[in-house]
Formats: structure tokens, C-alpha cells, sequence
């Protein structure tokens, strides 16, 4: 059968997709980054030696959290019969699926911003200062983390997402999926240590393969999703 | 007319872009819920498209909009086939569903499916004002009642001019007067254009539109100039608390006084008529509806 030709193509959505995102998902911006607060006060006043380590490790959690708002976008938009209209303009599956993957690294981009400046802001304000060991921690494990984590637990969303039938609340996709996020930063976090354990102590190498699995993982997910994900999936009840 | 077939007598004088429907199956995963539709349409009209609730209306609407892939036929739209951008962009899908993105203010809203369709806001300034939606700008969609909701929902089919118009319940949640109002504008859209309007309600069928397209169980079973069914008999009987009564006007058929109407909307006025001329109504019940008579 043909594609859709693309002499007139529909616009993406990107950056609409985005505000929407940022408008649905603003709770867990703002949870994630109260726990933000709470852990750079909490450790600068009491423990600022552990803010190195601590801050760096915990970052991409509160991440994956504050960027479920694209996640929500897509839930929301397949249960309210969005899709049937955008897939009519002559939008295809595939668009939809690498607009919630776009759409969650940039709002990754942008609560990882965020978060890093109240962080380090706070550690700073409160008379410490940032140490090389830290800046190693968050540009090493952190940000790269971040976006992997993210990114992966979107299509984990979507996938399930698409092949669940609507649900609210923390039974959802939308409420199980920061748990999902979390996991490769804590096997990330779990296998370093056993290889520590072991006498391997490149951290770098580690860490690396696993956002590179992760991001393999991810691509996977995408590749299965444009070719497996029947267009039925999105549509809203009858 | 059987499954297959063209729009009876169709003007050659009017004829534009048309759609058509070859041999199609189509359905949802493995569950095939249309079988061997066909037919062809090029006149501007309104073509109803009657059925029960589960015959397939939905479903044909999804297919013809390009939403759904027929697993066997195609859909064109002249001789392009649905799936080419160029069709796409002569047709406008109106769901049963509202399809209005949650978290957004009504003109929020509409500024969105204007991204969609390349419109502009002045476009969605104008089909505000059209559907009288205009004070409601400011609100969220979800605070709406559902007869508002479902003019915000129709607005979008205003906002930019196509040559095919899928219109699926349109008037579904509406009052009578804005019911009306919507058949009305439909009705001015369907002097240039195919508008294709499915409902489950043959009295609203024969209000508006000029051929029917009769879907039952997945099959098309009748494609007809709406006249053809214009003879079809709706009759209510009245029995009264006394049955020496004469009621002049009715026909009497056992205990009940029969008399036919246009439409089940006329109901309503023959009770207040009745009770105005101090008639004692036990029960009023249909005598011949020809809605059943079609989909039986």
C-alpha cells in the first residue's frame, strides 16, 4: 500500500506537543524539583562532604520524573480520540511515537537545567563550594544518565501505553513508569558497585556502556513501536 | 440498490472531486467488522449513512478518513488513493469523539487543530463567532457541558474549507435548537461540497439529507435517493382511559387510535394537542417505525 506522499506534509507538533507537555506535566516538575530542594538543603547544612556523591547519583530519579509530561500528552491525546484526528490530517504512527521521545528530551533538557541551578545554587548559597569531584559526577554519571533514563523510560511508556486500555491514578502507565525510569540508574549504580567489588574500578567504562545499552535499548524500542504498533492502538473507543 | 453502487442519478452539472469506496474489508486487528463495502460518490449532497449502534458506521467513517487500513479495496478520492497527502488534505474527519487535547482552554484548543490544518487565527476568530463559542475562549474544555463541548468539537470542521466532509454524529449530545442550528450550516456546506453524516436517526436522515447509505452488520445493504424511504409509515397509536372515545383525526386499529406522523419529534405536540382537548391518555406506544422496518 502507499505512504502518504509527503509533497504536503502536516506540521510535527513538536513544539506545541511541548508546551502541552509542560502544562500537563507541571506537577511533577514541581515535585521534582522540591526533592531537589530538600536534598541540597538538607545535605549542604548537614553533610556538604556527601553532596558530591549524593546530588550526581540522585539527579537523573528526579529527572525522569519531571519529564512525564510528554507521556502524559500521548495518554491523554490517544483517550480523548486526539490521535484519530491527527492520523486523519495524515500524521503517521511513527511522527506520534518519535514526537513523545523529542518532546521528553526536551523537557529533560529543560528540568535538567533547572535542576542543576537550584542544586548547585543552594550548595553554593549556603557557603560551599563546587568541587571537581562533583562537576565529574554530574557530567560523567548525571547528565548523560538523565537523557537515557529519560528517553527510555518514554518508549517503555508508549509501548505500554498503547497496548493497555485506558486507566487513571497510580495504576496507570503514567503512574508506574517513574519507577520504570529509575531503573537503569540503579542497575547502572548496582553494577558499578559489584564490579568495585570485583577489583574493576573504571567507573567511566561502565557508565558509558550502560547509556550505551540504554540507548540501544531505546532505538529498539523505537524501531518496534513504527513497525509493529498497529495504528488500531491509538485509536479511542467506539 | 444492493452492496454496491453510485449515487443514484448523480448531476452531471455539479460533479467535483468524489470519493469511492472499492471492495473494502476493514476492521480493527484481527476483527473484520466491514465486508466488501463499495460504492461511489461525486455529487455534493449530504449522504446519510444510517445504521444500528455496532453496524459499522464508525468504523467506515475511520476507513474513508484514512485512519483505518483496509485489509483488502482501497479508498479513493478521485483517483488518488486515500492514502496520498493530496487526498488527506481535501477531506475533513469529524469524530464521535470530541478529540479536544486535554489542559487546554477552548481557543487554546482550536488554536491547536489550526496548527494542525495550516489555519490561520483568524480563522479560528471566525468559526468562533460562527458557532457562537466565542465566550467560551477562556474556559477549559473539561468545564464544558456536553452540548458546548460538542460545538467546540464542530467548529474544527469550519476552520478550513475541504472538498469531502466526514461527519460522524455530528449532532450527538446537542439540544434541539442547536441540533437544528448545526443541520443548518451542514446543510449550506453541502450545496458545494459531499458531506457524508452518519446517525442512527432516520428522521434526522430524512431532515437532511438527500441519499442514505444503509449499513447493517458491516454490509452495505441500500444506497438510495432519501425520497425512496419518504413513504415509509411512522405511526403512533393512542389508547385512551375511555375506548368510547372518538378521536377525530385517528384511525382506529383495536384499542388504540392510530395516527401517522413525520417523525417521533411530532410526539410531543400530539400528547399537549391531546391533553388540550381533555383526551385521558393510558398509553401511547409506535404502531410502524420505519427505522426498524430498515435495519430488520
Amino acid at each position: 500500500m502507499a505512504v502518504p506522499s509527503p509533497t504536503k506534509a502536516p506540521p510535527t507538533l513538536l513544539w506545541t506537543t511541548f508546551r502541552r507537555s509542560l502544562g500537563l506535566g507541571r506537577l511533577f516538575i514541581v515535585v521534582g524539583l522540591l526533592y531537589v530542594v530538600v536534598l541540597a538543603v538538607a545535605e549542604s547544612l548537614t553533610a556538604p562532604a556527601s553532596f558530591a556523591s549524593s546530588f550526581p547519583i540522585f539527579l537523573p530519579i528526579f529527572t525522569v520524573l519531571g519529564s512525564m509530561g510528554s507521556l502524559m500528552v500521548f495518554s491523554n491525546d490517544r483517550t480523548k480520540g486526539v490521535f484519530e484526528y491527527l492520523l486523519a490530517y495524515g500524521l503517521l504512527p511513527q511522527q506520534l511515537f518519535l514526537n513523545v521521545l523529542l518532546v521528553s528530551l526536551m523537557l529533560e533538557s529543560l528540568v535538567l537545567g533547572l535542576m542543576l541551578g537550584l542544586g548547585l545554587g543552594i550548595f553554593v548559597a549556603t557557603g560551599n563550594t563546587i568541587s571537581w569531584v562533583l562537576v565529574a559526577g554530574l557530567s560523567i554519571y548525571s547528565v548523560p544518565m538523565s537523557y537515557a533514563s529519560t528517553a527510555f523510560a518514554a518508549m517503555v511508556g508508549v509501548f505500554w501505553t498503547s497496548l493497555s486500555t485506558p486507566r487513571s491514578g497510580l495504576n496507570s502507565p503514567i503512574g508506574l513508569v517513574p519507577f520504570i525510569g529509575i531503573g537503569p540508574s540503579v542497575l547502572t549504580l548496582g553494577l558499578v558497585a559489584v564490579l568495585a567489588i570485583d577489583g574493576f574500578t573504571d567507573i567511566y567504562l561502565v557508565i558509558g556502556a550502560a547509556v550505551g545499552v540504554i540507548a540501544a535499548l531505546v532505538l529498539l524500542f523505537l524501531g518496534l513501536l513504527n513497525r509493529l504498533m498497529p495504528r488500531e492502538r491509538l485509536l479511542s473507543p467506539i | 440498490m444492493g452492496a454496491r453502487g453510485t449515487a443514484p442519478e448523480p448531476r452531471s452539472t455539479t460533479r467535483g472531486i468524489g470519493i469511492s469506496c472499492r471492495s473494502v474489508d476493514s476492521g480493527y486487528l484481527e476483527r473484520t467488522v466491514l465486508h466488501d463495502v463499495s460504492f461511489q460518490i461525486d455529487e455534493p449532497a449530504i449522504y446519510v449513512v444510517l445504521g444500528p449502534n455496532g453496524a459499522g458506521k464508525t468504523t467506515l467513517f475511520r476507513t474513508l478518513a484514512g485512519i483505518l487500513r483496509p485489509s483488502r479495496g482501497e479508498v479513493y478520492v478521485g483517483e488518488e488513493s486515500i492514502d496520498r497527502q493530496t487526498s488527506r488534505d481535501r477531506m475533513h474527519y469529524l469524530s464521535h469523539v470530541d478529540g479536544i487535547p486535554d489542559g487546554l482552554r477552548v481557543r487554546d484548543a482550536l488554536e491547536f487543530y489550526a496548527a494542525v490544518e495550516k489555519a490561520s487565527i483568524g480563522d479560528v476568530d471566525r468559526v468562533m463567532d460562527l458557532l457562537g463559542i466565542r465566550e467560551l475562549g477562556g474556559k477549559y474544555f473539561s468545564q464544558l457541558s456536553a452540548g458546548q463541548k460538542k460545538r467546540v468539537s464542530i467548529a474544527r470542521v469550519f476552520l478550513r474549507e475541504r472538498e469531502i466532509y466526514l461527519l460522524d454524529e455530528p449532532t450527538t449530545s446537542l439540544d434541539p435548537k442547536l441540533a437544528r442550528e448545526i443541520r443548518t450550516l451542514i446543510l449550506e456546506l453541502s450545496r458545494e461540497k459531499i458531506v457524508l453524516y452518519s446517525s442512527h436517526n432516520l428522521f434526522e436522515a430524512r431532515e437532511i439529507g438527500r441519499f442514505v447509505l444503509v449499513i447493517k452488520e458491516g454490509k452495505l445493504i441500500r444506497f438510495d435517493r432519501i425520497e425512496n424511504l419518504r413513504g415509509a409509515r411512522y405511526a403512533v397509536g393512542v389508547r385512551t382511559l375511555s375506548p368510547a372515545d372518538d378521536l377525530s383525526g385517528f384511525t382506529r386499529e383495536g384499542d388504540y387510535f392510530v395516527r401517522e406522523l413525520s417523525g417521533p419529534e411530532e410526539v410531543p405536540d400530539l400528547i399537549r394537542d391531546l391533553e388540550g382537548r381533555g383526551v385521558k391518555i393510558r398509553e401511547v406506544r409506535e404502531m410502524d417505525n420505519p427505522l426498524e422496518d430498515l435495519f430488520t
